[in-house]
């Protein structure tokens, strides 16, 4: 068992750890049934399978939306499984999370909202204004940063949530079909953004874009049914 | 403090209904704790006043007088006891009758009995102490306001638990009307709540703008609801004056402090101020916090 943040400085081999973990909702349907996996410190990951396999109740899993019914989970040396688990906000500071509707403050203008994710962990103003703005400038929005949501296209909002997940240090960056609102175009950019972060964060994105799950050529959970059918380390995947 | 305004005039109506139904509220509470103060005062006059008065006979020597008196004394039921001898009872008489020699005319000292009036410490000892004064020997007339004691009594009893019936409900309703005039403002923000969970906030990160905000209507309407209220006091000025002619102070015990409430002064006013302020800030904020609780289950 492993309690709290117990490594100091050493990197970390594994940054996630499912085993044996099911998930069965109170009505009876079973969302996840007997998975174990490992995802390594600064993988990129793509979690595919039709709607209803399992992707979304992964993620959630590891934010600690939901809990599972049986097994252990390990998430950066936070074992969330544990029944004194009590450092949900501790884990939540160390994953950036990413929607496919952007949840982006449509009150507060493009810097605002990436500063928030800086606020909630108490960061310097000096140093949110740095990072926000290397951010913005890692998305392509250095010129946009006092625009409010309002004025910007869905591509750009979903840079925005993407700037907003990689402020603050975040060791994993977790994404809920990130370009399933989007055009194939834009959708592209956005992939791009994310290919920035390869080797440099743990990357896990739920998707069942084809296209762009093949170009990657990157390690693929394919899920079916609550069950992973097929791991592989640089993979494909269809339909 | 510009968070807070932002806030309510993204949310104007929330915002205003809320105010108002704290304003409501507050100006209640206000009047009846301002009430109650009174009537307190009021009580607390009463029972200085002399309660019991008992006429001995003319031939009871002072000796016997004293016996009784020293009994009641040695009791710790009672406050004070006056002695007007037969003299003194003349000397009253004299005065009162200053002028109308003819009335002088006719009474002598010697006519005149002897007594004693009793301040009791409460006024559910009167009955007990008239009781007693009336087993002794030499008495001659036991004088005591019973009914009105009685009726004071019973009518005091009844304001303080209609009071406290009526405060806790509108306590209640204020909280419950609150939490729902929030949780409608807060609904429309539940995806930004959930937002702020996802990435870490703390649950005193996302209740502090919602508590402020609340903090300040609450501060807000009882500073309105205090002064309406002190503007229709110093309307009716006047006419409390007249009401409470001869009455020269009004004093309530609050914690062995004893604050005077009649004359009108600066300190009860500000005590009222001060009270009326925190409890207006703790319902809002309770309020919020209930409602903020609902959202923050991610």
């Amino acid at each position: 068992m492993v309690d709290g943040r117990g490594t100091g400085g050493n990197r970390k081999i594994k940054m996630i750890n499912f085993d044996k973990v099911t998930k069965k909702f109170p009505l009876g349907n079973t969302a996840l049934s007997d998975i174990s996996f490992e995802i390594d410190d600064n993988q990129f990951v793509f979690l595919v399978g039709q709607s209803g396999a399992g992707k979304t109740t992964i993620l959630k899993m590891i934010t600690q939306e939901i809990k599972p019914t049986s097994g252990s989970i390990i998430v950066d040396d936070f074992d969330v499984t544990d029944k004194n688990f009590s450092q949900k906000i501790d884990l939540r500071r160390k994953i950036g999370v990413i929607f496919q509707d952007f949840k982006v403050l449509v009150d507060k203008n493009i810097f605002e909202n990436v500063a928030v994710s800086l606020k909630v962990i108490g960061t310097d103003q000096s140093e949110i204004k740095t990072e926000v703005k290397r951010a913005l400038e890692l998305v392509g929005l250095s010129k946009k940063e006092f625009v409010f949501p309002v004025q910007l296209s869905a591509g750009e909002l979903q840079r925005v949530a993407i700037a907003r997940a990689i402020v603050g240090n975040r060791d994993i960056i977790i994404a809920d079909e990130p370009t399933g609102n989007l055009d194939p175009k834009t959708a592209w950019d956005i992939m791009k953004i994310f290919k920035k972060l390869e080797g440099k964060r743990t990357v896990i994105i739920a998707t069942h874009n084809t296209d762009i799950v093949n170009s990657f050529q990157k390690r693929v959970l394919v899920l079916k049914e609550g069950k992973i059918i097929k791991d592989q380390r640089k993979g494909g995947y269809e339909l | 403090m510009r968070d807070i305004w932002t806030s309510i005039r993204r949310t104007p109506y929330q915002s205003f209904s809320a105010f108002l139904i704290l304003f409501f509220t507050l100006f209640l509470t206000l009047i009846l704790f301002v009430s109650l103060t009174f009537l307190y005062g009021t009580l607390n006059y009463l029972e200085t006043k002399p309660q019991v008065t008992v006429y001995f006979q003319n031939k009871t020597p002072e000796n016997q007088i004293f016996k009784v008196r020293d009994e009641l004394m040695s009791s710790g039921k009672v406050l004070n006891i006056k002695y007007i001898s037969k003299n003194d009872a003349f000397n009253i008489y004299k005065q009162l009758n200053k002028d109308n020699p003819l009335l002088l005319e006719m009474v002598s000292a010697d006519i005149l009995p002897p007594s004693l009036e009793i301040y009791a410490k409460k006024p559910i000892y009167l009955p007990e102490i008239a009781e007693y004064l009336k087993k002794q020997g030499d008495i001659d007339e036991v004088q005591y306001e019973k009914d009105i004691i009685d009726k004071l009594l019973v009518l005091t009893n009844t304001i303080r638990m209609s009071a406290l019936i009526f405060f806790s409900y509108l306590i209640l309703m204020s909280i419950v009307v609150l939490t729902t005039m929030i949780l409608f403002k807060i609904a429309l923000k539940e995806s930004e709540i959930t937002l702020l969970k996802l990435i870490g906030a703390t649950n005193f990160y996302i209740r502090k703008p919602y508590v402020l905000e609340s903090l300040f209507l609450g501060i807000a309407a009882s500073t309105l609801s205090f002064s309406i209220f002190s503007f229709i006091v110093l309307y009716f000025n006047q006419f409390l004056q007249s009401y409470f002619k001869g009455i020269t102070t009004l004093s309530v015990d609050i914690f062995n402090y004893q604050l005077t409430i009649w004359p009108l002064n600066y300190i009860f006013f500000t005590i009222v101020f001060v009270s009326i302020s925190i409890f207006g800030a703790v319902i809002a904020s309770v309020a919020s916090y209930i409602a903020t609780n609902k959202y923050l289950k991610v």
